[in-house]
């Protein structure tokens, strides 16, 4: 009986090579933990995909590139120019850029990635393009149906990453999925639903973003983004080594990270902004008197302090403070004021009862209060509810598994609510408080004539970018008059990383860890 | 069962000390206003993630309310949720399951099949489907954890009854001229009732349990009113900052589960009524 010992033998001896080779490698790989709300994205096709994760960016590059300041710069795209009607965009594509699979990318595979757009779940973002019309072998012209000062916008972000139009549409729904070609600085190795993506480096790369010192390949081999649902337990691995770099930490487990000697927290401005949707047709809150009271009965700077630790900022429009159309006139800002509150409670009728809470013909101004049950919902809301009984108005929470609360609003039966948006730009506005879509996403039920016809106006009738900045300034700004909602807190985006493993560039300049940085990040040897 | 075995089961050394914890606990739940200076519901941000002290013995949690105060009052949810689900369960199990193995036939065959339908599925599957069409809250809790544990005792009662049906005390009730209501209602039932208290006790514990997971998914009380597994959710995303705001919830749902459970054996044990227990399961 010999057999056993000799196979025992000879699997530790393979396990003990694999021990040395990974540790040879070690010092190319790096593993990132997603951020929490990039958990469980289906595929890497950001044609039919409704939520897409960091890696897709490293896998697909884009036309246009932002920077940290939001200005649009080169990527594949080396040059364009705009017709002074608006009618017409020309873009002048690089040359030598080569697919994963081989495959060229050129004037042609820009109108056939366009047209996959058509009837697609992101048809949105190329709606005002009418033709693609192909100049030359490096040059394309976008033929548009209106103006759309808004097309740099949707061409740098990463539902306009480039796919390779030939394996499309030979994949079909498998593309993203099962495999999937790009001509970003790192190609799909394996991927794993909810689970984890394994990327390698394309080292044919030499046509990286100019807003990244490296634009050849990267300097990291191997990258693997784990996919971790709870917070606490992503530290965990980050702290005891497990991974090196977590691409989103909460506001709370900041300071843990902090007191740690071999971790460093890199913050930048956010894109989210919590707020408390407020819907105008279920009474008491069809009286605007009381939606105000309501939203001005949100202490900002309390919730800023005590459920976030100090870190990020108070929101007083409905935009994140980097966007011109959140600069709307100081006194449309909506900012904690118990006393106009209280005063507008008192002139809509509800005055103060025995128990702290106010009536009005024997009613109570008892309200449902919405929730997710992700632990920051449920804390923050918990203070948004002592924070509206200090002036009387008594909401009770009821809190939705955060996977059903978007099904639950199409009902339209919620009153207030606490949620969050991540998004950089003011069609936003649009999505939460456009009339045709009630429920989910206009959790707040708002239709009002004229802000549909300013609506209108901001999204189709701007011919250049001042125009969409100040048009959509002032729909944003009715918006706000009308208090559908109380804009809450904006957080920063927060990575948290392994400084012993890892360097990050010293500047950064996009608006949030991706491509950019990911190419000037270095594993320490 | 005789009035005794309660009262014997506290003689067991285990029993004992298991009885003593649940009394404090059942008593803190009743007297909680008494019992503590703070309110649970009111919230001093600024005096949040107090690690205990001697104004506050446990500390305090993320909106600075006394966690004792609220552990005290969250005993009140914890135990009259489970406890009322038990009992309805326990009620609405021994109707059917004593009509089933009483009437036989289609019944019988359509209610086995029903309770082997939901038997066959985990119980915190079945609260969490119904906590989903019912909605979160604690009537919501109730009812979910009261329709989880009715197979358990439709079929500990139904099977009582189909081995009590054929002792010849029942041959003798029925041939003096007593009507199925008499025998079911005086004769049958009371003789099981002792294995399916003994087991109701037991599955207390399991729904203290249940409720607490219901809690922790956000699904139990709602907010402020407090629940050991509510608070733990709440302590589980703190847990580097404020351990002691998941560490307390957690001990009182450990040890008053271990303390249902000792006196649950040692009801037991007094009651001489394992065998019973064993060919029912």
């Amino acid at each position: 009986m010999t057999f056993p010992f000799r196979k025992t033998l000879l699997s530790a001896s393979v396990s003990l090579a694999a021990l040395f080779a990974g540790a040879a490698v070690m010092a190319q790989e790096a593993v990132f933990v997603l951020n929490t709300s990039e958990v469980g994205a289906p595929t890497y096709n950001p044609i039919k995909a409704t939520n897409l994760n960091k890696a897709t960016t490293l896998i697909f590059d884009r036309l246009v590139s932002q920077a940290a300041d939001l200005s649009y710069h080169p990527w594949l795209a080396e040059s364009w120019e705009e017709a002074p009607d608006g009618m017409a965009w020309t873009f002048h594509l690089k040359k030598g850029v080569k697919f994963h699979n081989g495959e060229p990318f050129n004037a042609n595979t820009v109108k056939e990635w366009l047209e996959l757009f058509k009837a697609s779940e992101n048809a949105y973002m190329t709606e005002a393009v009418a033709e693609v019309q192909v100049i030359d072998d490096a040059t394309v012209k976008f033929v548009m149906s209106r103006p759309e000062p808004n097309l740099l916008y949707n061409l740098s972000s990463s539902y306009m990453s480039v796919i390779e139009p030939k394996s499309y549409k030979e994949l079909g729904d498998n593309y993203g999925v099962t495999e999937v070609y790009g001509t970003g600085p790192f190609k799909l190795e394996s991927f794993a639903i909810g689970q984890e993506t394994v990327l390698t480096r394309n080292d044919d790369y030499t046509w990286g973003s100019p807003l990244s010192k490296n634009t050849g390949p990267a300097k990291i081999a191997k990258i693997t983004f784990r996919e971790i649902a709870e917070d606490s337990t992503a530290f965990l691995e980050l702290k005891t080594g497990g991974v090196d770099m977590l691409l989103g930490v909460p506001a709370d487990l900041i300071g843990e990270v902090k007191k740690e000697a071999n971790l460093a927290v890199l913050t930048m401005p956010g894109q989210d902004v919590y707020y408390m949707p407020i819907n105008v047709t279920k009474p008491p809150f069809d009286d605007i008197k009381v939606r105000e009271a309501a939203a001005k009965a949100i202490n900002q700077e309390e919730i800023l302090a005590s459920v976030f630790g100090g870190i990020g900022s108070v929101a007083d429009t409905f935009l994140i403070s980097a966007l011109p159309e959140g600069h709307v006139p100081d006194a449309d800002k909506i900012h904690y004021d118990p006393v106009r509150a209280n005063a507008l409670l008192d002139e809509a009728g509800w005055k103060m009862g025995a128990n702290g809470v106010r009536e009005k013909d024997g009613q109570p101004l008892k309200v449902s209060l919405w929730t997710q049950s992700d632990s920051i919902f449920r804390r923050l809301t918990e203070v948004v509810q002592a924070q509206l009984k200090a002036v009387g108005i008594e909401a009770e929470i009821t809190t939705f598994d955060s996977s059903m609360i978007r099904d639950q609003y199409k009902t339209g039966e919620q009153q207030l609510a606490v949620r969050s948006y991540n998004w950089d730009n003011a069609d936003i506005v649009d999505w939460f408080f456009g009339g045709d879509r009630l429920g989910y996403p206009n959790v707040s039920m708002f239709n009002d004539p004229k802000a549909e016809e300013l609506r209108a106006k901001a999204m189709t009738g701007s011919k250049n970018m001042e125009e969409r900045v100040a048009n959509f300034t002032a729909y944003h700004d009715y918006v706000l008059t009308q208090f559908p909602m109380a804009p809450i807190y904006q957080p920063v985006d927060a990575v948290a990383y392994n400084a012993d493993h890892l360097v990050l560039p010293d500047t950064i300049n996009a608006p949030g860890i991706g491509p950019v940085a990911i190419m000037d990040m270095e594993v320490k040897e | 069962m005789s009035a005794a075995a309660p009262i014997r089961a506290l003689r067991r050394p285990s029993g004992g000390v298991a009885g003593l914890w649940l009394a404090l606990v059942a008593l803190a739940a009743v007297a909680a206003p008494l019992l503590t200076p703070y309110a649970y519901d009111v919230q001093a941000l600024r005096e949040a993630y107090q690690a205990p002290s001697a104004a506050h013995w446990l500390g305090t949690d993320e909106f600075g309310r006394d966690l004792l105060t609220r552990l005290i009052y969250g005993a009140r949810t914890s135990l009259s949720v489970s406890a009322t689900a038990i009992a309805i369960s326990v009620a609405c199990g021994m109707v059917l399951g004593a009509a089933a193995a009483w009437f036989g036939g289609w019944f019988d065959r359509a209610v086995t099949v029903v309770v082997d339908l939901t038997w066959s599925f985990p119980e915190i599957l079945i609260a969490l489907i119904l906590v989903a069409i019912i909605g979160p809250g604690t009537t919501g809790t109730m009812i979910a954890i009261s329709v989880a544990y009715l197979a358990q005792f439709t079929r500990l009662t139904r099977a009582q009854i189909m081995t009590l049906k054929g002792e010849t005390f029942i041959e003798a009730a029925r041939s003096l001229g007593a009507g199925n209501a008499h025998i079911l209602l005086r004769h049958l039932l009371p003789n099981a009732l002792a294995p399916v208290l003994v087991s109701a006790m037991l599955a207390t514990g399991d729904a203290i349990i249940l409720e607490a997971t219901l809690g922790f998914f956000g699904l139990g009380a709602q907010p402020p009113t407090p629940s050991w597994g509510g608070m733990m959710s709440a302590g589980s995303a703190l847990v580097f900052k404020a351990p002691w705001i998941i560490i307390f919830p957690g001990l009182t749902v450990a040890i008053t589960v271990i303390a249902i459970n000792l006196y649950g054996d040692a009801l037991i044990a007094a009651l001489d009524i394992r065998a019973k227990l064993r060919r029912a399961a």
